[in-house]
C-alpha cells in the first residue's frame, strides 16, 4: 500500500483507566473517502483526532504519507498543515471576520503574502458559496454558514487529507444539505476524506468505504453496499436497524 | 551678607544718606590722634564687619496670605515684618517704614515693635502711626544700640500686581540725626490668583455667610476651601494618577507572565506552577497596606533605598501583578477548547496560537475585570500617603491640617471620582458590547439579523447553535 496517505497501526488510545482504541488498523489511499460510523462511545471520533495528533496515541503507530507522525521527534505542526480538520463545533475564531478567519493561518504557517491569502481566502469562500459573507463576524452567520468557512478555511491551507468530525451534527436539518453538498463536491474533486458522520444518505452517496467502529475496534468495512445492504456483523445490523 | 547689604546701601545710592555717614565718620576722625585713627580703622575694619556702625535691616518677609499655597499674594492682607539691630553707639529714637507705591491697609491694621536682647523681650514704651503708605514708630526712649528691633504690621495688602518689593525705612537716631535705608531684601509678590479672587468674592457673599454658619455645611463643604482645594489638590491628583498610569501597564506583563506560570504544563511545568501559585496567594492573601510597609521601611534596612514615588509605583505594580495574573488566567481558560484545537490543526504553534487566537479573544473578555482592577488600584494609591508618597490623599491631609476643616477631603474624594466614575461606565459598556459579540444576546444589526429573524428564527429557538 505505497498509495496509502494514512496508514494506522494498531493504534491504541486510552483515557486513564478508559480504553476508548483498542488497536484499530486502517489504511486510507490518495483520494480515498472513508465514512466512520458507530454508536456514541465507539472510538470513531478519537480515532479521527489521533490522525492529527489533537489526542496522543497510547500505543501504535501513524504515517502520514511518508511520516510516522506516531514519533515524538516529529513536527506535528508540519503534519497538520497538510491535514485539514473540521469540527462539530465549527471552531471559527469568533474575533475574526470570515475572510480573516481564512487568512491567519495561511499568512502565520504557510507564509503567504496578504494579498495572496486574502485571494485564496475569497476563492474558498465562492467555492462554498459564501463570497458575499467575507467581511461577516462568525456571530453574524448561521450555523450552516459557519461550518462552510469553517471547511474553506481548511482547504486554503490546501490539504492532502481533509478530517470530518461529525460536521454536520450541530446544525439543524435545514442547514445541513449546504454542508454536505460541499463535502460531496470536494470528495468528486478527488479530496482524500475521512468522514465520521451519522448521515447515512451521504456515507451510502459519497463513501469509497464505510468502516463500522464499536466498542474501540473496527467491527467491519466494506464499500457501502456490502455494509448497509449487507452487513455480516451483529453489531452493523443492530446499528443500522435503529438509525434507519 | 544681609548685614552688609543694610549698611552699603544707604551710602551707596542715597545722597542724603551718603552725606550723613560721611559727616559722622568726619566728626571721629576729628575727635581721634592720626595713630588712633590708623589703629581703630583697623580694628574697625575687621571688628566692625560683624557689627556695623549703624542701623542693619536683617530681615524683610511678609507672611503667605494664600489659600491654596504658600505664596504672598499682592492686594490681599499679609503681616510684613522688618527687624534690624542697632549700630554701635547708636540710640534709635523713631524708624519709618515706607510700603511700596500702591500698598493698602486693611481692616484691622496694625503696627507693632518688639525689642528683643538675643531672646528676651525689652518692654519699651512705643507710639506708632499707620497709613496706607507707611509706618512710624516712635520711641520716648530710644533703643539702645546692640539690640534687635523688630517692627510687625498687620493686615497691610501689598500691591497687587506681581514683582519683588522693597520695604524702604529711615531712622532717627537720638541725635536727631535722620538715615535712611533703601530696602534690600526683596518680597516676592505674586498678582492675585483667579481661585484668590473668587474666594475674597466668596467671602463677602451673605449667602456664604449664611451657608458657613451652618456647622455641617461648613466644616464639610466650605465654598471657599472648595475653591481653594481645586487648584490645591490638582497636582496630588496628578501625581496619584501618575503612580497608577505607570504602575498598571506595568502590571500587565509581570501579570500575563505569572498566568503563564501558572498554567504550564509538563515536568517542569509543576515548579512553575508552584511558585507562581505562592507569589499569587502570598500577594493576594495580604494587605497592600502591609505590602507597602515592608517595601518602605524594609528595603532600608538592606542598604537598598530607592526613590518613594518609584517605589510606589513597583509596590503597586507587585501587588496587581497578582490579581492580573488571575483575571488573565480565568480569561485564557474560558476560551473553549476548541479553538485551541482549530488553532493546533491548522499547523499553528502554541505561540502563534496564544497570540493570534487565544489573548485577543481573551482581551476582550479581560477588559471589564481588568478595568475593575484598575480602579481598585487607583484607589489604594491613597494608602502610599501612610508611607510618605506625595500623591492626592496626602496633598488632602496637609490642607486639612492647614485649615482645620474637612472640605479638602470632600473635595479629594470629588477628583477620585472623576476618575472611577466614567471608569465604571466604560466597563458597563464594554460587558454590554462583548455579550452581543459573543451572541449571548440578540444577533448584532445588518442583513444577516433580519434574514435570520425571519427564516432562521425557529432554528435559533430550537437548538441555539452555531453560538461557540
Amino acid at each position: 500500500m505505497n498509495d496509502a496517505v494514512i496508514r494506522i497501526d494498531n493504534l491504541h488510545k486510552s483515557f486513564g483507566s478508559l480504553e476508548v482504541l483498542k488497536g484499530v488498523d486502517l489504511d486510507v489511499a490518495r483520494g480515498e473517502v472513508v465514512v466512520i460510523l458507530g454508536p456514541s462511545g465507539s472510538g470513531k471520533s478519537t480515532l479521527l483526532r489521533c490522525v492529527n495528533m489533537l489526542e496522543k496515541p497510547t500505543g501504535g503507530n501513524i504515517w502520514f504519507e511518508d511520516t510516522l507522525i506516531t514519533d515524538p521527534k516529529t513536527d506535528i505542526n508540519k503534519v497538520r498543515e497538510r491535514v485539514g480538520m473540521v469540527f462539530q463545533s465549527f471552531n471559527l475564531f469568533p474575533h475574526l471576520s470570515a475572510k480573516r478567519n481564512i487568512m491567519l493561518a495561511q499568512r502565520k504557517v504557510l507564509k503567504r503574502s496578504k494579498s495572496e491569502a486574502e485571494r485564496i481566502a475569497l476563492e474558498q469562500l465562492d467555492k462554498v458559496g459564501l463570497g458575499d459573507r467575507a467581511d461577516y463576524m462568525p456571530a453574524q452567520l448561521s450555523g450552516g454558514q459557519q461550518q462552510r468557512v469553517a471547511i474553506a478555511r481548511a482547504l486554503a491551507m490546501d490539504p492532502h487529507v481533509m478530517l470530518f468530525d461529525e460536521a454536520t451534527s450541530a446544525l439543524d436539518p435545514e442547514l445541513v444539505r449546504g454542508v454536505l453538498d460541499v463535502m460531496r463536491s470536494l470528495a468528486q474533486g478527488g479530496m482524500t476524506m475521512i468522514v465520521v458522520t451519522h448521515e447515512m444518505g451521504f456515507a451510502r452517496d459519497v463513501a469509497d468505504r464505510v468502516i463500522f467502529m464499536d466498542g474501540g475496534i473496527i467491527v467491519e468495512q466494506g464499500s457501502p453496499q456490502e455494509v448497509f445492504d449487507n452487513p455480516k456483523h451483529e453489531r452493523t445490523k443492530d446499528f443500522l436497524g435503529h438509525i434507519s | 551678607m544681609l548685614r552688609k547689604n543694610g549698611t552699603a546701601q544707604p551710602q551707596g545710592t542715597d545722597g542724603y544718606a551718603s552725606r550723613g555717614s560721611i559727616a559722622s565718620t568726619a566728626r571721629y576722625i576729628l575727635r581721634n590722634t592720626l595713630a588712633a585713627v590708623a589703629v581703630l580703622s583697623f580694628l574697625v575694619y575687621f571688628v566692625s564687619l560683624p557689627q556695623a556702625p549703624a542701623l542693619t535691616v536683617e530681615r524683610t518677609t511678609a507672611k503667605s496670605n494664600e489659600s491654596s499655597g504658600n505664596n504672598i499674594i499682592g492686594g490681599q492682607p499679609t503681616r510684613i515684618t522688618w527687624e534690624a539691630k542697632v549700630g554701635n553707639n547708636e540710640k534709635v529714637a523713631s524708624v519709618t517704614l515706607r510700603f511700596p507705591a500702591g500698598s493698602t491697609i486693611a481692616q484691622g491694621a496694625n503696627v507693632k515693635a518688639t525689642v528683643l536682647d538675643d531672646m528676651t523681650r525689652i518692654e519699651t514704651e512705643q507710639n506708632p502711626v499707620l497709613t496706607g503708605d507707611y509706618a512710624t514708630i516712635e520711641f520716648p526712649k530710644p533703643v539702645p544700640s546692640g539690640l534687635l528691633l523688630r517692627i510687625e504690621v498687620y493686615n497691610v495688602a501689598l500691591p497687587s500686581a506681581t514683582g519683588d518689593y522693597f520695604i524702604d525705612a529711615s531712622y532717627v537716631d537720638s541725635e536727631g540725626m535722620r538715615t535712611d535705608l533703601l530696602g534690600a531684601i526683596p518680597i516676592k509678590v505674586i498678582g492675585i490668583t483667579a481661585t484668590e479672587s473668587v474666594i475674597s468674592w466668596l467671602d463677602q457673599q451673605e449667602w456664604v455667610q449664611n451657608w458657613n454658619s451652618v456647622l455641617f455645611l461648613r466644616i464639610f463643604f466650605n465654598p471657599q476651601l472648595i475653591v481653594a482645594a481645586i487648584p490645591g489638590l490638582f497636582f496630588g491628583w496628578l501625581r496619584s494618577l501618575g503612580l497608577v498610569l505607570v504602575g498598571f501597564p506595568l502590571a500587565i506583563p509581570i501579570g500575563l507572565g505569572i498566568s503563564f506560570l501558572r498554567m504550564a504544563r509538563g515536568k517542569g511545568g509543576a515548579i512553575l506552577r508552584f511558585i507562581s501559585s505562592i507569589y499569587v496567594n502570598v500577594v493576594r492573601g495580604t494587605p497592600l497596606f502591609l505590602q507597602m510597609y515592608i517595601a518602605f521601611f524594609g528595603l532600608p534596612f538592606l542598604g537598598i533605598n530607592v526613590d518613594s514615588y518609584l517605589l510606589g509605583i513597583l509596590v503597586l505594580a507587585m501587588n496587581s501583578s497578582a490579581y492580573l495574573a488571575e483575571i488573565f488566567r480565568a480569561g485564557i481558560q474560558s476560551i473553549h477548547k476548541g479553538q485551541f484545537e482549530a488553532s493546533s490543526s491548522l499547523g499553528m504553534n502554541a505561540i502563534q496560537t496564544m497570540f493570534f487566537v487565544i489573548i485577543p479573544q481573551t482581551v476582550r473578555r479581560v477588559i471589564p475585570t481588568a478595568t475593575s482592577e484598575f480602579i481598585l488600584l487607583y484607589k489604594d494609591t491613597s494608602l502610599l500617603a501612610a508611607v510618605g508618597v506625595m500623591e492626592q490623599m496626602m496633598f488632602a491631609k496637609s490642607m486639612v491640617a492647614n485649615t482645620g476643616n474637612m472640605t479638602p477631603y470632600i473635595v479629594a474624594a470629588c477628583y477620585y471620582l472623576v476618575v472611577t466614575l466614567p471608569l465604571t461606565k466604560i466597563i458597563a459598556v464594554f460587558e454590554k458590547k462583548l455579550a452581543a459579540a459573543e451572541g449571548l444576546t440578540t444577533a448584532p444589526e445588518g442583513k444577516q439579523k433580519k434574514k435570520r429573524a425571519s427564516s432562521l428564527a425557529k432554528e435559533d429557538l430550537s437548538t441555539g447553535d452555531c453560538h461557540e
